[in-house]
């Protein structure tokens, strides 16, 4: 069995795996980061793309809110890239209960995050859409972030420090000598082989799977599987994020990303990160607190539906029912102390905005385990994006126009004017091609169409590069899979264009299923 | 007052339109927009199930086939080839036999009928054939092509890209524009010049479908000609019989309650600029499924059927409308108005909503279209009968 060693193996290839090896690597650690799948397949891949203000924990958890208001300055400093600054709006409605406004924001003026009062006027003229029949405003800085751009820099920004990120590889079983963990066992997701990587120190970074990592040590860890739906509806209705102001509650955020905006989320407690199925009930409330916020709102065209699971800390692990008053914190299990197993800890909980720190606070831990001196610097160094231009619509139609150093290249997404020749670079710097993880480097697939046309183009391109059944298997899981996310939306405009993309792939193209290990 | 007035443009409706005014009926037919043919692959599937062969006895008994009967399909057939033999545009095939077409990707599309250029696609299995990709033209992928048509037993000998005269163009060029091109004689002496050189020893050549000549052409994703072509020629072939056509304008069903029978008086028209009333002895609705708009799926799980507001089953769970994966068979297709042999949409009870409004094409319920591989079969049979009653 081929092995390699290192000083720390992080579990988990999210915003907080790859967070912690970004901070690792920064401090001269020897780090490599595993994933069963790809980056961005987990919780951060399937997240509203809201980057905090604060505001929204201010009362009920103020940790989390002083977290969430002092990173999202740190996050706008090293990865601006990923952000559009959208701004913030917390809007309560003449129907919120009256008195929740004034604690909000005597609570937001102690931890300190900036809430600017505006008034009704002001607010409608800067989003138009939003209803009438609000109570009260207040401007704060949340700002659009996104997790793909944030991930696949921070993947980058590892790999050129030196850091290994090893994606495909399912940890199958600890190797655990004297109480202590020396090695892991890896089996390929690709092809079924194995390898071993031994390590001073490995953390369970794996989100929702962290539970069943940690069964692989024997122990146990106190965490509830949240699942959080999420609708994208087509265009913009603000530009601005909206949240309502109210307790924390279900679909009470909105937030502008890319060519679509993003309503969420439910709270609805699952037994494993496998749970996502969504109910048509979820859609309906979803749609219908948008349309509190934006008159018309349930009306317009869904994109596409989907959800991801939280892994919240839950030490009680009782109330079953509700997972809304759980902390968004974040835990730290060493496990030597709790279980007395050596050389394992796992990090949990927390959220996207917040996963700089809770990073930083695990390489803390790991580099006293390793006797490292080396401080954090994660809050000052950025991180950069790949060689590329930023993936921004007005970029790339700019590309598209006549000039003398532009060769002709063709759009293969029209929604969201992903070029040919992007396609062919990530081809190039991929030993395996993915549908999915093109999607999320380029977003191909992401707008109104949702892959009709482009899935079967770009796999026509990769058909010069690669063998053909894989390619095929790739393509039928992948448009099952876009298609699933729109078929909970089959109403209106939306069930066109499901009836239409399903033509095009069986009786058009003739796409059959064929079968592979993926499901 | 029009005789016949027929809603709906795509395949059932205007072959309804030509059989009508064949039959020297006055018929009006209007059209929201573009009918299916536009996005259709443009040859006619029957049955193209491969584990059984169409038998009606078989079908359940709501199943439009069944409805229609053998004898009206077996005429609306013949009725297609004479329509398409008297256009110049011939079409091969037969009710015993299937035909396989490589599609765009080099999977194989079963189907009954197909035009002759797609059609030639059969003689080729097990010679050497070669196939041609174009150089510029959108959605044509050579690699794809010839593996997968390799992995579906055909003999790809040879592989080549052929470039367009002139310079670069400098967008992608869809199949329409490359059709657009080849209309003009001077450019296609240009290709042939170009071309010739590049193919000697080459028997057979498959391309995609831009040429409308032999050869054996691959049918692109939208916009694809043959799909186009056959709306073009039956067109052309309703208004060479009379058939007064009006597009671009969608219509609101008209009662007549001044009658003790329950009758369609019409419709009323709307006109970008305004709307008026158009009256008709009998009604044809062609406006076929989801897809093109005869029926409609609102949030509330309910489905409206958008002209009449006729009776129309609907799950009491929205979610029951879909099965879980793209490849499942999917309950929405079986959605739709109900109909007795005459066509005529039927009430909750199984009597006829209106006696003088027949139905044909997809808007008719009970059949599974797709995994059936039967669109255009049930198409033109229900037209055939639509018409057949609406002018006893």
């Amino acid at each position: 069995m081929p092995s390699l060693s290192t000083e720390l193996l992080v579990i988990g290839a999210g915003a907080t795996g790859l967070g912690i090896a970004w901070d690792a690597c920064l401090r001269g650690i020897k780090v490599v980061v595993v994933d069963q799948s790809n980056i961005a397949q987990g919780t951060s891949g399937r997240y509203h793309g809201l980057l905090h203000s604060g505001g929204r924990y201010a009362v009920t958890d103020p940790i989390s809110a002083q977290e969430c208001a002092s990173e999202n300055s740190i996050l706008r400093r090293i990865i601006p890239h990923a952000i559009e600054d959208t701004g913030g709006l917390y809007l309560a409605l003449r129907t919120d209960p009256a008195d929740y406004a004034h604690e909000w924001q005597r609570a937001c003026q102690e931890i300190g995050i900036d809430v600017e009062p505006q008034s009704l006027d002001q607010v409608l003229r800067r989003e138009p859409a939003l209803t009438k029949s609000i109570s009260q405003a207040f401007q704060v800085n949340a700002a659009s972030l996104d997790s793909f751009d944030l991930l696949n820099s921070l993947s980058h920004s590892i790999r050129k420090t030196g850091g290994q990120v090893l994606l495909h590889h399912r940890v199958n079983e600890f190797i655990i000598e004297d109480n202590t963990v020396v090695a892991a066992e890896l089996v390929s997701e690709l092809d079924q082989t194995t390898m071993q990587i031994g390590a001073e120190i490995f953390i369970n970074a794996a989100g929702p799977w962290s539970d069943q990592v940690a069964a692989l040590a024997g122990v146990k860890i106190p965490i509830t599987h949240s699942k959080g739906t999420m609708i994208a509806m087509a265009n913009r209705l603000t530009h601005t994020v909206i949240h309502r102001c109210r307790p924390p509650s279900s679909g009470d955020a909105i937030v502008p990303a890319g060519s679509v905006m993003i309503i969420g989320t439910t709270d609805i407690p699952v037994s494993s990160a496998n749970d996502l199925p969504i109910k048509p009930s979820e859609i309906d409330f979803l749609l219908d607190q948008g349309e509190e916020l934006i008159p018309g709102f349930s009306n317009r065209r869904p994109l596409r539906a989907w959800s991801g699971i939280r892994p919240l800390y839950n030490p009680l692990h009782d109330d079953m029912n509700s997972t809304r008053g759980i902390s968004r914190s974040h835990v730290l299990i060493n496990h030597a102390e709790t279980d007395g197993i050596s050389g394992l800890a796992s990090i949990f909980g927390g959220k996207l905005t917040t996963f700089r720190l809770m990073a930083q606070r695990v390489a803390d831990f790991v580099a006293q385990e390793l006797q490292i001196d080396d401080q954090c610097c994660t809050d000052t160094v950025p991180i950069e994006p790949e060689e590329k231009e930023f993936i921004i619509l007005s970029n790339r139609t700019t590309r598209l126009l006549p000039s003398e150093n532009n060769a002709r290249d063709s759009v293969i997404c029209e929604c969201e004017n992903v070029r040919r020749s992007e396609i062919e670079a990530y081809i190039q710097s991929s030993d395996h091609f993915e549908l999915d993880n093109l999607r999320c480097t380029t977003r191909l697939g992401m707008g109104p169409c949702q892959s009709a046309f482009c899935s079967v183009r770009a796999t026509g391109i990769a058909f010069s590069s690669y063998e053909t059944e894989d390619l095929l298997i790739d393509l039928t899981s992948f448009i099952d899979r876009r298609w699933r996310g729109t078929s909970l939306l089959a109403w209106g405009q939306s069930m066109r264009q499901i009836v239409f993309s399903r033509r095009l792939y069986l009786e058009l193209l003739g796409i059959q299923q064929v079968s592979g290990d993926k499901s | 007052m029009t005789d016949i007035l027929i809603i709906g443009a795509g395949l059932s409706g205007l072959f309804a339109s030509i059989l009508a005014a064949k039959r020297n009926a006055d018929v009006t037919l209007v059209s929201a927009g573009h009918g299916g043919l536009s996005i259709s692959h443009g040859c006619i599937d029957v049955w193209s199930k491969a584990t059984s062969s169409l038998s009606l006895s078989r079908l359940k008994k709501n199943h439009p086939y069944r409805i229609a009967g053998k004898r009206a399909l077996n005429i609306a057939m013949e009725a297609f080839e004479d329509i398409m033999h008297d256009a110049s545009y011939p079409f091969s095939g037969s009710l015993s036999k299937q035909l396989f077409i490589p599609t765009a990707i080099g999977s194989l599309h079963c189907t009954a009928y197909a035009p002759i250029s797609l059609a030639h696609s059969q003689m080729t299995k097990g010679t050497p054939i070669a196939i041609a990709s174009i150089a510029g033209l959108r959605d044509c992928f050579p690699e794809m092509l010839v593996k997968n048509l390799r992995s579906n037993g055909y003999l790809v000998e040879r592989s080549i890209s052929l470039s367009l005269p002139g310079s670069e163009p400098y967008r992608d060029l869809y199949s329409t524009d490359l059709a657009y091109r080849f209309e003009d004689s001077a450019y296609r002496d240009q290709i042939a010049q170009l071309w010739k050189p590049r193919l000697s020893g080459i028997h057979c050549l498959g391309i995609p479908a831009i040429l409308g000549i032999e050869l054996f052409e691959i049918p692109t994703p939208p916009p694809s000609l043959p799909g186009l072509r056959l709306e073009q020629v039956l067109f052309s072939t309703a208004a060479h019989f009379g058939v007064n056509i009006i597009l671009g304008s969608s219509a609101i069903g008209r009662i007549d309650r001044s009658r003790k029978l329950k009758r369609v008086s019409g419709i009323t028209l709307q006109t970008p600029s305004n709307s008026r009333q158009l009256k008709a002895q009998k009604v044809i609705l062609a406006t076929g499924g989801f897809l093109h708009g005869g029926l409609i799926a609102h949030r509330d799980g309910s489905i409206q059927e958008s002209v009449f507001n006729l009776p129309i089953d609907y799950p009491e769970n929205r979610k029951a409308l879909l099965a879980p994966s793209l490849f499942d068979k999917q309950p929405y297709e079986m959605h739709g108005v109900r109909v007795n042999s005459r066509m005529q949409p039927l009430d909750l009870k199984g009597e006829p909503v209106y006696e003088n409004l027949f139905s044909a094409g997809g808007i008719i319920a009970g059949a599974d279209r797709q995994s059936e591989g039967s669109r255009q079969g049930i198409d033109l049979a229900t037209a055939q009968r639509a018409v057949e009653a609406a002018l006893e």
